[in-house]
């Protein structure tokens, strides 16, 4: 069994929009373990980018616990939230966010000098299959290419978990594939713990574990016994 | 509807609404407020010298029988002539610490006509053959007197008894200064009373039947210097020291010289800052088209006319105008009065307060729309271009280039990626870089230059009386024939350690066609209680060969070291003579515009024995020279031979004093300063967190601290004003020299130098602003909210 690396007790999250209240989440518990690559599946308003930016210690909750191994996320400040961010997690977004006036090296090394225990960059940009584009600026490279661009940069961090965020939701399918695969072996390859959260049920496929989220609860949590490798996974 | 959106939109970004305000109130405050002290100077100075008939002619000389003045009223181009007897006394007040001073002007009650007339303000007609007198208000008030009061002066040797009849104001002494080395009038110690002609001679008998003083009139097209060159065979025999026009007289010099300051200030301060405000409002709404992109299309798909929508991005701008103008116009109106008060607490000239004008309300509020108008429509015209489809999508991204600084290859690998972003940035938008890097540098350049006022008020009053006059006390003689008893006197008392003889002699000093009436200063060799300094502050020994001049009057006689000037004097022997002098030296001088020479030298140049107006003393008694000068008045108090005992410190307190009243105005010009710096850093720093707002979310996700994320905007601030404040050093200094030369005149010369601490007080203020500024906008960064801003496509 492998060590927990995040576990959320009762986690509930509401928003006040004016006069209305609005309740992304309504209690959700769950376990994330360490090298594990889970998807998070569910409808438009199930909460799956609440969680997700709970997890990563961009949002808190409004009641419930979230661990972090030992470390009780639920109850630290904005300074400790910062610093879990930079040296335990790295995000990857639909839309890149890369700045846009720093090059594909420069963006990677923007994450890699807020550090502890960085990768090397050209090494990374060949394994994402941008070694030749490396002083490129984002407005003279693809779609494809800049979201590898967004995985390099928070790899390069070296965090224990990689957050995705819809990441193929930008893509055509064979750029949509060569990231996942990406991420598959960035979880393979360095034991590191990979959530994506989609609405595209085919990428379920590659999981290990299937988190299916339904009007901000879990609604049940199912184990791959034989994930597909990204390559046959198809939509 | 899109009124409340704007309303809306306006109060959720109402810091950056603000600070535009604020700059375009104080520049509309400073428009109407100036224009009116301006106008109610003008229009009290114009009536009041029309109604005291207010001379356009001066004349000064020894001495001239009375009945002569009627003949001269017959030189061509001479209207109307009036005859008076000045003369200068002391005011005995035993209870006063501090020597006051008399100047005591006659009138001629018989004549109707009088030129320079005095406006009385309370009290009785004077009486002949009667020892009363009209005295001015400021030294009624100054001084509590009270009307039918005696006041006892020193006149020809003996204390005589004056009584107030009456208190008066003239237009010879709207700024009244007793020497040429006072910049203010102190109407406690120094004042003027009028007296009628016939008591003057019962007070002087030597001026029985004669007058001293000239003041006259021009016909309509008479021209001053021919007029002048008629009068002047006319007077030599009777000791003419000067001929001066109204263009020369001190209070009407100093009078119009502050209406026009006050006239430049109230158009070119309200348009540099009206366009600073310009140009932000422009920033902000550019910005604003650009975010709401989306908006246009929705509202262009609606049906709403280009018009219609270019109007509605107009109207944010218009209301701020509209809003700012009409506050800073009523604002305005509201300190006209009190700066009005302020003005005649200098100016003795009748109160004139023009209340409410619309007209400048009006015209400051045509004048702010109309700015904001023309940046307005800049700013939203884009919005015109969008067709609906095309705003509905998202703009084109970002173009990332490296830039010019990057290719200076240590510069380049000395900076993080934070650095290079900012460079980059520096060129993302360069309209906006170079508004902030003027706008900065001005900040900066406005702060230096107020700031040097501390220095100019240092190099104007403490140099004169800390460096140059180091005497305790100045004794001033009444007449030449008093230098040998007094000096003996004064050797005499044991409280004087130090006694030197200083000479000031009326001369007309030409070059060529250049001609200059100064006070020629005669000092002893070994002089150390009047030091002449040059540039450097080294003490120049005066020579018995040659003149020393102030820079100011080289300038104007046009001559250098070695040059030969013509001098003529009522002092010389021979008075319708003239010597040749050269010029030996020129020195730095900031209060009046002397020449000076050695002593026995200036004697033996006026063909004159032992010369001295005045002694200059030193006290013993270290621990307690004031008890030490009070005692050398009190032995003078009488004296025939001795006019006045006038203490160093007292000049030094009283200008100390006054100059804390401008203190107040220079923290306001230094706050002003600040404002514009602060303004543009607050404004601008607001616009890049809304346009970069993104990219600033994904570092706080990456895992930097707000901080960290601001340093990327801070550094491109910090590097962008580490040069704006470089270029502001020159363009301080041009404006310090433009200033100097516009402003100086001969009673003070403002120097054209900045110092390296008004240099360095600016850089520091400037930069405090800017810190201070970024923290509101770091606030903003902290505020960010990550998940909102990373969620959707820009």
């Amino acid at each position: 069994m492998s060590t927990e690396l995040i576990a959320a007790k009762n986690l509930k999250k509401r928003y006040q929009m004016g006069e209305v209240t609005v309740y992304a989440l309504k209690g959700v518990d769950f376990t994330l373990y360490d090298g594990e690559l889970v998807v998070m599946l569910g409808p438009s308003g199930s909460g799956k980018s609440t969680l997700l930016n709970i997890i990563g210690g961009m949002d808190q909750a409004t009641e419930g616990e979230l661990y972090f191994g030992d470390k009780g996320l639920h109850e630290v400040g904005d300074r400790e939230l910062t610093l879990y961010r930079r040296n335990e997690v790295g995000f990857i977004f639909q839309f890149y966010n890369l700045m846009p006036n720093l090059t594909a090296f420069e963006n990677i090394n923007l994450s890699v000098q807020i550090a502890q225990d960085p990768l090397e960059i050209d090494g990374l940009l060949e394994q994402v299959g941008l070694g030749d584009r490396r002083d490129h600026f984002p407005s003279q490279l693809s779609g494809g290419e800049q979201q590898r661009v967004a995985i390099a940069r928070a790899l390069a961090k070296n965090p224990r978990m990689l957050l995705c965020d819809e990441p193929t939701g930008a893509l055509d399918l064979p750029t949509g594939i060569q990231v996942l695969k990406l991420l598959r072996d960035f979880c393979e390859n360095y034991h590191k713990t990979v959530v994506i959260i989609t609405h595209n049920t085919a990428i379920a496929e590659m999981a290990d574990r299937v988190v299916y989220l339904k009007d901000g609860m879990v609604d049940r949590i199912e184990k791959n016994a034989h994930p597909l490798p990204p390559e046959k996974v198809t939509w | 509807m899109l009124w409340k959106k704007m309303i809306r939109d306006i109060l959720s970004n109402k810091g950056s609404y603000v600070a535009c305000l604020v700059i375009v109130i104080i520049g509309l405050i400073v428009f109407t407020a100036f224009s009116i002290v301006s106008d109610s100077l003008n229009l009290s100075k114009d009536t009041f010298y029309r109604e005291q008939n207010f001379a356009q002619g001066f004349v000064e000389l020894v001495s001239m029988p009375e009945h002569n003045v009627e003949r001269l009223s017959r030189v061509e181009g001479i209207k109307e002539i009036s005859g008076r007897v000045v003369r200068e006394v002391r005011v005995n007040a035993p209870e006063r610490e501090e020597s006051i001073y008399l100047r005591l002007v006659s009138l001629d009650l018989s004549d109707s006509s009088r030129v320079n007339d005095v406006r009385l303000l309370e009290g009785e007609e004077l009486k002949d053959r009667e020892l009363n007198a009209w005295v001015d208000n400021q030294f009624f008030h100054a001084n509590e007197l009270e009307m039918g009061q005696e006041i006892e002066v020193v006149a020809g040797g003996r204390a005589r008894e004056i009584t107030i009849t009456g208190m008066g104001m003239s237009p010879e002494f709207t700024y009244p200064l007793r020497t040429q080395t006072e910049l203010f009038p102190n109407p406690e110690q120094f004042g003027i009373a009028f007296l009628p002609l016939d008591t003057m001679a019962a007070l002087f008998p030597d001026v029985q039947g004669r007058v001293n003083d000239l003041v006259f009139t021009l016909e309509p097209d008479a021209d001053f210097d021919r007029v002048k060159d008629r009068l002047e065979p006319e007077l030599e025999q009777y000791g003419l020291k000067t001929i001066y026009s109204r263009d020369d007289q001190v209070s009407h010099l100093m009078l119009t010289e502050e209406i026009t300051m006050l006239e430049t200030l109230s158009t070119s301060f309200p348009l540099l800052f009206l366009s600073i405000a310009g140009v932000i409002l422009y920033i902000m709404l550019k910005r604003m088209v650009e975010q709401q992109r989306g908006q246009i299309g929705i509202l262009k798909a609606l049906g709403y006319s280009d018009k219609e929508i270019v109007f509605h991005y107009l109207s944010y701008a218009l209301t701020v105008g509209a809003v700012g103008g009409l506050l800073g116009g009523f604002l305005g109106i509201l300190s006209a009065t009190p700066l009005t008060e302020l003005m005649l607490e200098f100016f003795n000239v009748p109160e004139v307060y023009e209340g409410f004008s619309l007209y400048y309300l009006m015209s400051g509020l045509l004048l702010s729309l109309t700015v904001f108008l023309i940046s307005g429509y800049h700013g939203c015209k884009q919005a015109l271009r969008l067709k609906p489809a095309e705003a509905m999508r998202p703009p084109a991204p970002v173009l990332g280039t490296k830039n010019i600084l990057e290719k200076i290859g240590f510069f380049s690998e000395m900076l993080t990626i934070q650095g290079k972003m900012a460079v980059r940035n520096l060129t993302r938008n360069k309209g906006r870089s170079a508004f902030m890097f003027l706008g900065i540098m001005l900040s900066c350049a406005v702060v230096a230059l107020t700031w040097s006022f501390n220095d100019l008020v240092d190099k104007m009053i403490f140099y004169q009386y800390e460096e140059v006059e180091v005497y305790d006390a100045r004794v001033t003689l009444s007449g030449p024939d008093a230098r040998d008893p007094v000096e003996r006197e004064l050797e005499g008392h044991t409280e004087v350690a130090r006694v030197e003889p200083i000479a000031e002699v009326p001369v007309t000093l030409s070059h060529h066609w250049q001609e200059e009436d100064v006070s020629l200063i005669g000092i002893t060799r070994e002089s150390s209680l009047y030091n002449i300094l040059d540039s450097e502050g080294r003490r120049v020994i005066p020579s018995d060969k040659g003149l020393i001049l102030s820079e100011r009057l080289a300038d104007k006689l046009n001559v250098s070291v070695g040059s030969t000037l013509e001098l003529e004097s009522p002092f010389l022997r021979d008075e319708d003579s003239s010597q040749r002098v050269s010029v030996y030296e020129i020195i730095p001088q900031y209060l009046g515009m002397n020449a000076y020479m050695e002593l026995s030298g200036l004697e033996e140049l006026l063909g004159q024995g032992k010369l001295a107006t005045s002694f200059l003393v030193n006290v013993n008694n270290n621990e307690n020279k004031e008890g030490g000068i009070s005692l050398l008045r009190d032995r003078y108090r009488e004296s025939e031979l001795v006019a006045g005992v006038d203490g160093r410190e007292e000049r030094i307190g009283q200008a100390a004093e006054l100059m804390e009243t401008f203190g107040v105005a220079l923290y306001i010009y230094v706050l002003v300063g600040v404002i514009i710096g602060f303004s543009i850093i607050y404004s601008s720093s607001f616009i890049i967190v809304s346009e970069r707002s993104r990219e600033l979310a994904s570092m706080r996700v990456l895992g930097m601290t707000s901080r960290e994320v601001f340093s990327v905007i801070t550094f491109e601030q910090w590097f962008l004003s580490f040069f704006a404040m470089l270029a502001a050093l020159p363009l301080a200094q041009l404006m310090q020299q433009g200033l100097a030369s516009e402003l100086s005149t001969d009673m003070y010369i403002l120097p054209g130098e900045l110092s390296s601490e008004s240099l360095f007080a600016a850089a520091v203020i400037t930069s405090l602003s800017i810190w201070i500024a970024q923290r509101f906008a770091l606030k903003k960064v902290r505020d960010l909210s990550l998940v909102e801003v990373l969620k959707f496509e820009e």
